[in-house]
């Protein structure tokens, strides 16, 4: 696009401003500030709100400024009494059906409806409550969705269907009728959703959020009689400062296990030790399907949106899916056994709860074939004459968001504590597993192990730049072991289908791919803090890829607790006990 | 209208796709069409998961212009049809009563007319709907009754109507 230069008004001030700004964000630059509601940059834009209003020399009525260009001389009036109440008959109006139920809403620190009212100046709303709203749609383990919040701003729906390609939910119905759903108004249980939570981060209010489950940890804390331990996902070292009001892409590692430790929890692991865990089960893998023929590319499992996506729309791909499970359920099948075995432990009695920037892992936790460790018992323990009770591998998963609110309701402050380090034998872990939580970082932890195994020298660069930043679609051929290894790293599911797409036609040039669901990867997932952006990425990557730096050991192959997993409990990568524990199936998903 | 409606089989849906897949506007042009094919006069699930699947774009797309549009209905439709206008002049000119009236006749005991666009009596006998306006306001009340406007309409005549659909009149 080109840079337009022109002169615009903006109550009464003249400013020059770059033609191809919508009419808000020039206003901005004049120093007023154009409230909206829906409006989203880079998510949605559609003018649904009507709170971004001003007043335009000429025109008959108000102008909606995130949807108009400003023209060379036109005068803008943002805050003239008639701006003003058109933006607060909107905004009540938009209150007149709200429940008001603010003092316990799970927004109620960070919604943005409730912060334009205040902005506003709301004091009353003058319009009668006229619609009715059907229950809260709990159908799925990973999301919520509250019809009586919504604003109908359609950020939740263009996201489903522009950034992820899911079409999981669309408006429906009209005028006072319109509201936003699932396929024949059924929950998201019976619809594609893929459980991503992006919807849940751009929803102004709390008509779309996670699953809060933050209640039954505490509870677990509390009962003396459970073993309760927690793992923490790579991402949320460089999300939870934020979410605790430090700067963004703040890297809180120490501080982060600090407070967990304070919250109770007997052991405070990584899954950053299961990453590398993932990698060495992974790169295995993949060296194995290059030597033997099998299916290629192989792609990775690690983000169970993408694994959602892939069952429900590609289902004839599923052999392309690595069958490793991701590092949150490896670390869940490993602490229910080689843990458990090592310290004596009842492993009917350990809890596992995991902290995860993401709300499709709260989905993947409760999948029925996610119970290997009870398998393993149930084995162990009949052959010996015993019974055990079903449990799953991982109890719960919190997002990012609920462990800020934990962290806050026990007075924790996080900012004040001094670094600790996590506990043996499940917190060592590398460089290579931090980058996970970054699109590109799979793929460069993967490709850190596999050329070492494969050439048997160290690398030579250890930072492999070309899967690092935030295209879209980032490719590179790497020569590893006497051949030149296509890969491919996709994140946002947009992406993703362009890549499956390709093998779908059979024109696929790739050996290797990795996809993350979200934007950005883990860093901007659909459990991180709200209303993200791409400095807010950028930032929180930045951090992750500092850390990596920073690490004694930045290759999965150099933890020295995976070693001593393999030797006392495992034996060797894609040995018999880790396919038990490490690897999964997937089936195809109809809706 | 119900009387020239045919049963429609799996080959007429996918001969309307198909001869409508290119046309500007197919979407709306299939799903009328499939509707008019209907023998009861509706988009069943069934239906719009295989529009869907046939043009290869999204349910929620499909839903949501079949839900956008009081034409269309998603629950099947009984044996003839009602259609009570509840613009402003025919309100004004009493077609609340005449609503009341045919659901009365027809033993149907609730509609809320804020939240659906037509209920059909438990017999599948007949359906009754409000649309905003047909734009014969200067007859005010008009009512549809199978298709044919209904001007000036009283309760009088609607019972006469009424009792003559029944008989089979």
């Amino acid at each position: 696009m080109e840079n337009e230069r022109m002169t615009i008004y903006v109550d009464g001030r003249s400013v020059e401003v770059d033609g191809n700004l919508n009419l808000a964000k020039a206003c901005e630059t004049a120093g007023a500030s154009i409230p909206t509601l829906c409006h989203l940059e880079g998510v949605s834009s559609n003018a649904s709100c009507g709170v971004c209003v001003v007043e335009v020399e000429g025109a008959k009525s108000l102008v909606r400024a995130c949807v108009q260009k400003p023209s060379p001389g036109m005068k803008i009036k943002t805050s003239s009494l008639r701006v003003i109440n058109a933006r607060r008959t909107a905004v009540e109006l938009l209150l007149a059906n709200h429940p008001m139920d603010c003092l316990s809403c799970l927004r109620s620190g960070n919604c943005e409806l409730k912060a334009m009212a205040e902005r506003l100046g709301i004091r009353a709303s003058h319009y009668p409550k006229l619609k009715k709203f059907a229950p809260p749609d709990t159908s799925t383990d990973g999301l919520t969705r509250d019809d009586s919040k919504c604003i109908l701003c359609g950020r939740c729906v263009a996201v489903c269907a522009e950034t992820q390609t899911v079409h999981a939910i669309g408006f429906s119905g009209r005028g006072a009728r319109t509201r936003v759903t699932a396929f024949m108004d059924r929950g998201l249980a019976k619809s594609p959703c893929v459980q991503c939570g992006q919807c849940s981060v751009v929803c102004p209010t709390a008509a779309i959020t996670e699953r809060d489950q933050t209640q039954e940890v505490l509870l677990a804390l509390a009962d003396p009689s459970l073993h309760v331990i927690v793992q923490t996902a790579p991402a949320i070292r460089s999300s939870l400062g934020e979410a605790l009001g430090m700067a963004q892409g703040s890297l809180v590692t120490g501080r982060m296990v600090a407070g967990l430790r304070r919250l109770g929890f007997a052991k405070v692991f990584d899954t950053q030790f299961t990453a590398d865990l993932t990698i060495m089960e992974e790169g295995t893998e993949f060296i194995q399907r290059v030597k033997e023929g099998g299916t290629l590319p192989m792609i990775t499992s690690c983000s169970p949106g993408w694994i959602n996506f892939i069952e429900a729309f590609y289902p004839s791909l599923l052999g392309h899916l690595s069958t490793c499970k991701s590092p949150q359920q490896m670390f869940g099948a490993v602490a229910k056994t080689f843990y458990a075995q090592k310290t004596g432990l009842d492993p009917e009695n350990i809890r596992v709860v995991s902290i995860m920037p993401c709300t499709a892992k709260k989905a993947e936790a409760k999948r029925p074939e996610m119970d290997s460790a009870y398998h393993f018992w149930k084995e162990k323990k009949t052959a010996a004459g015993g019974a055990v009770h079903h449990f799953q591998d991982v109890d719960w998963a919190l997002t990012t968001r609920e462990l800020a609110r934990i962290m806050r309701l026990a007075g924790i402050d996080t900012a004040k504590l001094e670094d600790e380090n996590f506990d043996s034998p499940l917190g060592e872990s590398t460089g290579a597993a931090t980058i996970f939580g970054t699109t590109g970082g799979v793929m460069e932890a993967a490709l850190r192990t596999v050329y070492e195994i494969l050439e048997g020298k160290p690398l030579p660069e250890t930072n492999f730049t070309p899967v690092r930043g935030l295209a879209g679609i980032k490719t590179a051929e790497v020569p590893v072991g006497g051949m030149k290894v296509r890969i491919a790293v996709a994140h946002s599911l947009k992406n993703a289908r362009v890549l499956l797409d390709e093998i779908a036609a059979g024109t696929s040039p790739y050996h290797f791919i990795e996809v993350m669901t979200c934007p950005g990867g883990c860093v901007g997932g659909g459990g991180q803090p709200v209303l993200p952006d791409l400095g807010k990425i950028l930032a929180r990557n930045r951090s992750l890829y500092a850390e990596d730096m920073n690490l004694p050991e930045r290759k999965s192959h150099a933890n020295v607790e995976v070693k001593s997993l393999y030797t006392a409990f495992l034996g060797a990568p894609a040995s018999h006990l880790s396919h038990e524990l490490l690897h999964t199936h997937y089936k195809a998903k109809r809706f | 209208m119900p009387s020239t409606a045919v049963a429609q089989k799996d080959g007429d849906l996918k001969h309307i796709i198909l001869e409508n897949r290119d046309k500007q506007g197919y979407l709306l042009k299939i799903l009328e069409k499939a509707q008019e094919t209907s023998p009861k006069l509706y988009l069943s699930e069934e239906t719009m998961r295989e529009v869907a699947h046939r043009l290869d774009i999204p349910l929620t797309q499909v839903y949501s212009v079949a839900t956008f549009y009081s034409f269309f209905n998603l629950k099947p439709q009984g044996l003839h049809s009602i259609v009570v206008c509840r613009g402003t002049a025919c309100h004004t000119r009493g077609s609340l009563a005449l609503l009341n009236e045919a659901l009365s006749m027809l033993g149907i005991k609730s509609f809320k007319e804020e939240e659906e666009n037509s209920v059909t009596s438990l017999d599948g006998f007949a359906s009754v709907r409000t649309v905003a306006c047909f734009g014969q306001c200067a007859l005010a009340p008009v009512v549809m009754i199978d298709g044919e406007v209904k001007s000036r309409m009283t309760i009088g005549r609607l019972v006469t109507l009424l009792h003559k659909m029944k008989k089979g009149g």
